[in-house]
């Protein structure tokens, strides 16, 4: 029997930077929440870092399959897996909809440069970076790339986008969607009047050991009276905590639980008399669990962020909120609980009713569900577009029928048409053949074909470059009136000097033809090195050319990095007319790109490192012209 | 089958201003936290079209109300800031009249040149064919353009441009450009490539031109969509047409 196939459901990609097992926390409870109620709508994934991960890589976490990247530990509290962001590339495909848990700049490093434009993004903007504020210069470029890409923003609070400057940014994006809480796992044992103030002085607060949480100033806050603490949670501030806590002598009433099982928690929760959360730095932007202890019908006593914090259980109704970080106030604040039963009763019942209407666990489900079909309904429509350009190849033609044109042009006002600049070339070479030939005493004779070569060579890569950085401009009409694709001016431009080298050509050949025995050999073993030489000076050509199109102060800078690159380079000198290869020589990859050609032309062995330079400088080049052909179809705002 | 479909189709139109360009500034920029200032339009705000074969569409509306830009946007100049553009079928755009044009060249071969760059290939019969369209003498065939007569260069251009039928045509503002003389029969020839088209969409101020040639007529102003008005299928429109070529 074969089962009845059900409707597939579109698949969400969860990317953070931890999950469960290596972690437990607010953050984490929202994404497994996201997966649990969403499973009859949404197969969800979770893509994250893990110390562990060289052990078990894919795991399976409450249903959803988890894939963790070797982490080598966290540097600036983000995870050191250099290898997620190709990682995360590579799943981005398998996914329909990607759902960024913000703020995760190695997420955002993917993002920022449109290596995810083909699926929806939807962001959980879930804090600001506040540790590191020192790194903001270089990451909020990148958070802000991505959230511009983003087809959803979804905050717990309104609060947030009103006090972030950069989600101010992406105000109509913004989704509101307040954390929601089953308050039905909180009925045990069951909430009475009379359970309330069993014990009457336990507060509890839960949270990871971080400096944030604010669990410092609660200590010191229980100092001064005579309420019991504990503190559910475990973390890397676990040690000067135990050490404040034994340096002031609170040791019989404050007492770290360390990590502790989900339905343990919620016991916890149940018989504490006050919730405690002391955070002190916007970090904390909504505090899930002053929510589950609302759930569980307990006052809260929270502080006075910038955030959704003392939104979530407001001052004098859920909750008494004092200033981040006052110690005296706190504790004031709790015994103030503590001493007043009624109270506590009053602000219990009043949590648990907020918990279960303004943030119960369906308006949550559904909030979330109506954002994320939102994204993928307009993705869906906008992948069904398919714009009518042109094939490459067609491209190619047109470019080249341009390019031809071009060359009849300098026919058309002149009979020599360019070999008017061939006789110029010639007239240089002459030149400088005799200035090297005063330099230096070897044969100068036997050096000028290749003189001349190296010449032609130059010239046309310096000439595709600097047409490059006018073509888009020059042809304007054609990109917005006629709709071709930009990219072919830039094709246009190497074709058109390719042309035009031809014709250069003419003066190496007939001096080589004169002057030195002939051996056609060496000339084939050269032009896979030439090949290479061209297509890097297209891709060149086709980056700097966009550049300098989007930013015309480049091409001031493009010209006289140009001159620079001619001197520096071995073009009418040679490596061997200097004494000793300099380092200047052997880091310029021009020295390299001359080199992979002219060595095998000369009957000599190009150097294996010279060929390897050349390749990834291409590499880098390609990618580099990848993503200026992406930006490309932008170019018709530029010009 | 051609078809056009836009969907909530918006578009932001960056206007660079002279520091926009510069990436000295926008580097200098982020350092010192200046906040941006570019300044950008919504030239397209939030157009839905569906055009299926047969529609003749007029774009009407004062300027700057985006009709231009939304005929690059669907000829594929622009891409869209949101929303779907979904397009079957070849687009002829015919949006600027000059586009491609070397004053340097002889006619003949800017008429080959032209025909290139549409992706057609250029025969000595097709260039003739053209060529008799100007009603131009034959020898001006060997004279370089720059020694037209702007109404003379108009009729190459116009002629050229028009001589291959298009799934998809968009025209912006092109009979208003063709002389006196010669502008009867561009109409002529001009609703016969409409009359070809799967789909035409014209730009234009001429609100009878508009009415003559089109099924429906949409208002644009400020990039939004003012009014959509059918035009009721002129039964005049034939009888018209040999009027003129009477």
């Amino acid at each position: 029997m074969t089962p009845v196939s059900e409707p597939t459901r579109p698949s969400v990609l969860h990317i953070f930077k931890v999950y469960y097992p290596d972690l437990f926390g607010g953050t984490l409870t929202v994404i497994r929440d996201i997966c649990a109620s969403l499973k009859d709508a949404f197969a969800s994934a979770v893509l994250v870092c893990s110390k562990s991960a060289e052990e078990r890589r894919d795991i399976v976490v409450d249903d959803v399959a988890v894939e963790r990247v070797q982490s080598f530990g966290d540097v600036l509290s983000l995870p050191a897996a250099p290898t997620y962001p190709w990682r995360l590339w590579r799943k981005i495909a398998q996914h329909d909809l990607l759902a960024l848990h913000a703020p995760f700049p190695l997420a955002d490093l993917v993002f920022a440069f449109g290596l995810a434009r083909k699926r929806p993004l939807v962001v959980h903007w879930h804090a600001d970076i506040v540790t590191h504020a020192g790194l903001r210069w270089f990451i909020e470029p990148l958070m802000r790339r991505t959230l511009r890409q983003a087809a959803a923003i979804i905050v717990s609070d309104r609060v947030l986008v009103d006090t972030t400057p950069l989600l101010r940014e992406f105000a109509d994006k913004c989704h509101v969607v307040p954390f929601g809480i089953d308050t039905t796992k909180y009925d045990w044992p069951r909430i009475e009047p009379e359970h309330v103030n069993d014990r009457g002085r336990l507060v509890l607060a839960c949270g990871r050991l971080v400096p944030y949480k604010g669990f410092e100033v609660l200590i010191r806050a229980a100092q001064g009276w005579n309420f019991e603490v504990w503190i559910i949670g475990e973390g890397t501030e676990r040690a000067p905590l135990e050490q404040l806590i034994a340096e002031l002598g609170v040791g019989d009433r404050v007492r770290l639980l360390g990590s502790v099982p989900d339905c343990e928690r919620v016991k916890l929760m149940c018989i504490a008399d006050v919730f405690a959360m002391p955070s002190v730095t916007n970090a904390e932007t909504f505090g899930l669990v002053q929510l589950e202890a609302m759930a569980a019908g307990r006052p809260v006593v929270n502080t006075a962020l910038d955030t959704a914090v003392p939104h979530v259980a407001r001052d004098g109704i859920e909750a008494i909120t004092v200033p981040p970080g006052d110690a005296a106030a706190l504790g004031n604040a709790i015994d103030s609980l503590i001493r007043d039963p009624e109270r506590r009763r009053r602000m219990g019942l009043a949590a648990r009713t907020r918990a279960a209407t303004r943030y119960s666990a369906t308006a949550f489900k559904n909030g979330m569900e109506t954002v994320y079909a939102q994204a993928l309904a307009q993705a869906s429509a906008a992948s069904t577009s398919s714009s009518a350009t042109p094939g490459w190849l067609e491209m190619i033609r047109i470019a080249g029928a341009l390019a031809w044109s071009d060359m009849r042009h300098r026919y058309v006002r002149s009979l020599l048409g360019p070999f008017w600049m061939s006789l110029q070339m010639a007239i240089v070479v002459a030149v400088l053949g005799s200035v090297i030939g005063q330099m230096s005493n070897a044969g100068v004779l036997a050096r000028l074909p290749m003189l001349a070569l190296s010449m032609t060579a130059w010239t046309f890569l310096n000439s595709v470059v600097l047409d490059a950085t006018t073509a888009l401009q020059g042809s304007a009409s054609l990109i917005r009136d006629r709709a071709l694709p930009p990219v072919i001016f830039l094709l246009q431009c190497t074709f058109r000097q390719a042309l035009f080298a031809l014709h250069n050509a003419c003066v190496p050949l007939i001096l080589w033809l004169v002057l030195t025995p002939r051996d056609l050999s060496h000339a084939l073993a050269a032009l896979p090195g030439l090949l290479l030489f061209i297509a890097c000076t297209f891709a060149l050509s086709l980056v700097l050319g966009a550049m300098a199109t989007r930013y015309r102060d480049l091409k001031p800078i493009i010209e006289s990095s140009l001159m620079l690159g001619f001197l520096s380079s071995p073009v009418i000198w040679s490596s061997e007319m200097i004494n000793h290869r300099s380092t200047i020589m052997r880091i310029n990859p021009l020295t390299h790109l001359f080199a992979v050609w002219r060595e095998p032309l000369a009957g000599g062995h190009v150097d294996t490192i010279s060929i390897f330079y050349v390749l990834a400088c291409l590499a880098v080049l390609m990618l580099a012209s990848w993503l200026t052909l992406v930006h490309l179809r932008k170019a018709a705002f530029w010009i | 089958m051609a078809s056009i479909n836009l969907r909530n189709v918006s578009l932001d139109y960056p206007l660079y201003g002279a520091y926009d360009y510069s990436l000295k500034r926008r580097l200098l920029g982020h350092l010192i936290r200046e906040q941006g200032g570019m300044r950008i339009i919504r030239a397209v705000d939030n157009i839905t079209i569906e055009a299926e074969a047969g529609a003749r569409i007029g774009l009407a509306g004062p300027n700057g109300s985006g009709k231009s830009t939304l005929l690059r946007l669907i000829a594929g100049v622009y891409p869209p800031s949101s929303g779907n553009v979904a397009i079957k079928g070849n687009i002829v755009p015919l949006l600027g009249l000059n586009a491609g044009v070397n004053l340097d060249f002889v006619a003949e071969d800017n008429i080959a040149l032209l025909l290139r760059i549409s992706g057609r290939k250029p025969t000595r019969a097709i260039i003739d064919e053209i060529w008799a369209f100007t009603e131009l003498e034959e020898r001006m065939q060997r004279l370089p353009l720059r020694m037209f007569s702007s109404g003379m260069l108009m009729r190459v251009l116009f002629a050229t441009a028009t001589a291959f039928p298009a799934d998809i045509l968009l025209l912006d503002e092109w009979l208003s450009v063709v002389d006196e003389n010669f502008s009867a029969k561009a109409q002529a020839r001009l609703l016969k490539l409409v009359s070809q088209a799967a789909i035409v969409i014209i730009a234009s101020h001429d609100q009878p031109l508009l009415r003559r040639t089109c099924s429906t007529i949409i208002n644009l102003d400020h990039g939004r969509v003012a009014s959509t008005v059918a035009v009721e299928p002129p039964a005049a429109h034939p009888f018209e047409l040999r009027e003129i070529r009477a």
